[in-house]
């Protein structure tokens, strides 16, 4: 078991109720788990922040695990320890 | 006789300052389905009527105000519309693109686009009212602000619903980053406010009651169905409503890629004091949106009291970025006020605040000092410096008058290297969006025709981890494709806000859906992509006819010669020698020739562009 916090902004910060939440990442202890633990917990609304109706798939964002960014698209089964910090660096098109 | 394709109104409005000549042609069909329309089109007018060398600010130079077939239609985000013209600020083509409405209102008064060519004898504005065109006396609203302008003339002509483009002060003066103001929104970037300036031109009116046809109504209507649904259930597309482009500060700060102190550094201890969050708790009252746009991105903000006293429609991320964190203020009333005054003077926001923060990192280093500064304390952080600075570069006013040349023209002046951290290419200053970690995006950024513009390129599939940001291979491609659906959308125009959808790795099947629903054509993705580039070249062979090279191909030294110094991106920078191999493999993608970097004879032939061969092969 892992503890993790999750940092999240604007309308995802808004699904999650907070700027930091902590999470209990059982088996697997990977970024991946974080994500199906968040999905189990906050349900649709946080489904529809990450899920792209046009592929049927998450959107691709870029993850800050601790001092590294890695790829939501390639680093899901990135492994976590306890104490990690993660934050979603998602999703940034136009301005 | 109707036009043959679908969007079109089919006539352009000539109107001649000079002689006061107002003419209506037909848009010729070669031209729009070679160039579509928007920046496509205009960069073929302009190419054509334009001679190469010519002074930005004499009479031959044209302002193109111009639309798109898609414009006008329940397409979401079509709403923009694009000021064309020889760029004053750096000597290239240049388009400057803005939302709202009056695009779609100059199609409803039955115009594809207007070209303004001369110059009027004394103060002038255009009253554009359906197929009724007017020269008029604006003796009465020169050196009034853009939005004072505005209430005089929409109270003087008797319609609160008409649109306006107006220029401010600095326009008025041909201060070389002079911007549009469109109602609320600008043609903020190149100076094309002074190209209207330089012409004794103050605004231009218009009011039309007529609509755009298409084809089919019925399939506009459900693709216009499809994606709205699209546009409001895409993540990358999410909190624009709630938080306006803004949104994102937050995320690009703790991803250290927030640019920040002149861009010495990519994060903003600040931060927490200026996010959108922040912005919504304090200042935002409501939200705007454009033309048939379900987005609703602009704020409308007011402080309602004391020093920072405003009422803006933003604050936009640029502010953020540029006043905030460039300029390291962390108030974001100060913020406010600082775009209000830039819409007060009608002066480029990003360009404003990029020459007050190069200022600030030269005090900083004792190369300007109080002497030069009227004895402003500019440091970063100084909320009431910057404010100052702002109205002194309005006035064109000690230190403003230096400031008010750009980056680029002030660090020559000033001299004692100062050059290296003029965050400018071909003299644009950049919009915020950090090109250090993201090869793509520095050769896109390199290449440009704009320089410095965010819009010529985007970071968005190496921020968003599409690609591996971290290999150089293939970024080319990429830069060029990016390219592609950009300069495509700016035709037919349609705002980039919508990014996932147009694009954003290369020219997307929606993209092509809405030009053929509209226009009624039939392109395939190569079709489209051929028209795109076309275009792209079209444009670059207006700056080579000019004499940029491959050497103009550059970016800001601290790119090329300073890594990230903190944060997540630590380390990341864009050496000499690596935007070399990046340029070989844009142009080499591109069927460029390397060693100028310009199209080569059988690349202009390819596309259709044989009548620009003599001019720079």
């Amino acid at each position: 078991m892992a503890r993790v916090s999750v940092k999240t902004f604007s309308v995802i910060r808004d699904v999650l109720g907070s700027d930091i939440v902590e999470v209990e990442v059982d088996k697997p202890e990977t970024v991946g788990g974080v994500f199906d633990v968040l999905l189990r917990k906050y349900g649709e609304p946080f489904k529809e922040m990450i899920w792209d109706p046009n592929t049927g798939e998450m959107t691709p964002f870029l993850i800050r695990l601790n001092d590294e960014m890695i790829r939501s698209t390639c680093d899901m089964g990135r492994e976590i320890k306890d104490g990690d910090r993660i934050a979603l660096i998602i999703p940034l098109g136009g301005g | 006789m109707a036009f043959q394709y679908g969007g079109y109104v089919g006539q352009i409005l000539r109107v001649n300052l000079t002689n006061k000549g107002i003419t209506k042609e037909p848009l010729r069909e070669d031209w729009a389905r070679d160039f579509v329309g928007g920046v496509g089109l205009s960069a073929r007018i302009i190419y054509e009527e334009v001679k190469a060398n010519s002074d930005p600010l004499g009479p031959e130079n044209k302002l193109v105000l111009m639309t798109g077939p898609v414009n006008g239609t329940m397409i979401p985000a079509a709403s923009r519309s694009c000021f064309c013209a020889k760029s004053p600020y750096t000597g290239s083509f240049f388009h400057s693109i803005f939302g709202g409405f009056l695009g779609p209102e100059v199609k409803f008064a039955g115009y594809d686009g207007i070209i303004i060519e001369g110059k009027a004898k004394a103060p002038v504005y255009i009253w554009i009212d359906d197929d009724k065109v007017q020269i008029k006396d604006a003796g009465h609203l020169w050196g009034k602000d853009p939005f004072r302008t505005q209430e005089i003339l929409r109270k003087e002509i008797g319609d609160e619903e008409i649109h306006i483009a107006t220029i401010g002060l600095a326009g008025e003066q041909m201060a070389p980053y002079a911007m549009i103001l469109c109602d609320i929104r600008a043609a903020g970037r190149g100076g094309m406010g002074a190209v209207m300036g330089s012409k004794n031109l103050k605004a231009i009116c218009a009011r039309g009651t007529g609509a755009v046809t298409v084809p089919n109504v019925l399939k506009v209507y459900n693709t216009a169905i499809r994606l709205n649904e699209l546009v409001t259930t895409t993540p990358a597309v999410k909190g624009l409503s709630e938080y306006g482009t803004p949104r994102m500060v937050g995320a690009l700060n703790e991803g250290g890629i927030l640019p920040t102190r002149n861009w010495q550094t990519e994060v903003f201890k600040g931060m927490k004091n200026i996010t959108a969050e922040v912005m919504r708790e304090k200042v935002v009252k409501g939200d705007r949106a454009c033309f048939a746009c379900s987005i609703n991105c602009t704020k409308y903000s007011v402080v309602p009291s004391g020093p920072y006293k405003s009422i803006i429609n933003g604050a936009d991320y640029e502010t953020v970025y540029g006043f905030g964190a460039c300029c390291a203020v962390d108030n974001i009333e100060a913020l406010c006020k600082a775009d209000e005054l830039c819409d007060h003077y009608g002066i480029d926001l990003i360009s404003t605040a990029l020459c007050i923060s190069w200022a600030m990192e030269c005090y900083e280093k004792g190369i300007l000092t109080k002497d030069d500064t009227d004895g402003i304390e500019l440091k970063f952080g100084n909320a009431d410096g910057m404010l100052q600075m702002i109205e002194k570069i309005g006035k064109r006013e000690g230190l403003g008058a230096l400031l008010a040349k750009g980056t680029r023209e002030a660090a020559k002046i000033v001299g004692k290297d100062s050059v290296r951290f003029a965050i400018q290419n071909k003299g644009l200053e950049l919009a915020g969006h950090t090109a250090r970690p993201f090869p793509a995006c520095a050769v896109g950024y390199a290449t440009g025709p704009r320089g410095g513009s965010h819009h010529d390129i985007r970071p968005t599939p190496e921020k968003m981890g599409m690609v591996d940001r971290k290999v150089l291979e293939g970024k080319g491609a990429l830069a060029a494709e990016i390219n592609h659906w950009l300069i495509l959308c700016d035709s037919m125009l349609v705002c980039h806000l919508a990014e996932p959808i147009w694009g954003p790795m290369k020219i997307s099947d929606t993209t092509i859906e809405a030009l053929n629903v509209v226009t009624g054509w039939e392109l395939d993705y190569e079709e489209a992509r051929k028209i795109a580039e076309r275009q792209w070249n079209m444009i670059r062979c207006f700056s080579a006819r000019e004499g940029f090279t491959r050497e103009d191909d550059q970016l800001p030294i601290r790119f090329m010669e300073e890594p990230v110094p903190e944060g997540p991106m630590e380390g990341s920078y864009i050496p000499r020698e690596t935007l070399e191999r990046l340029k070989d493999d844009y142009f080499s993608y591109r069927g460029w020739d390397l060693k100028t970097g310009n199209p080569t004879r059988e690349k202009l032939a390819e596309l259709g562009l044989d009548f620009a061969i003599d001019d720079i092969c």
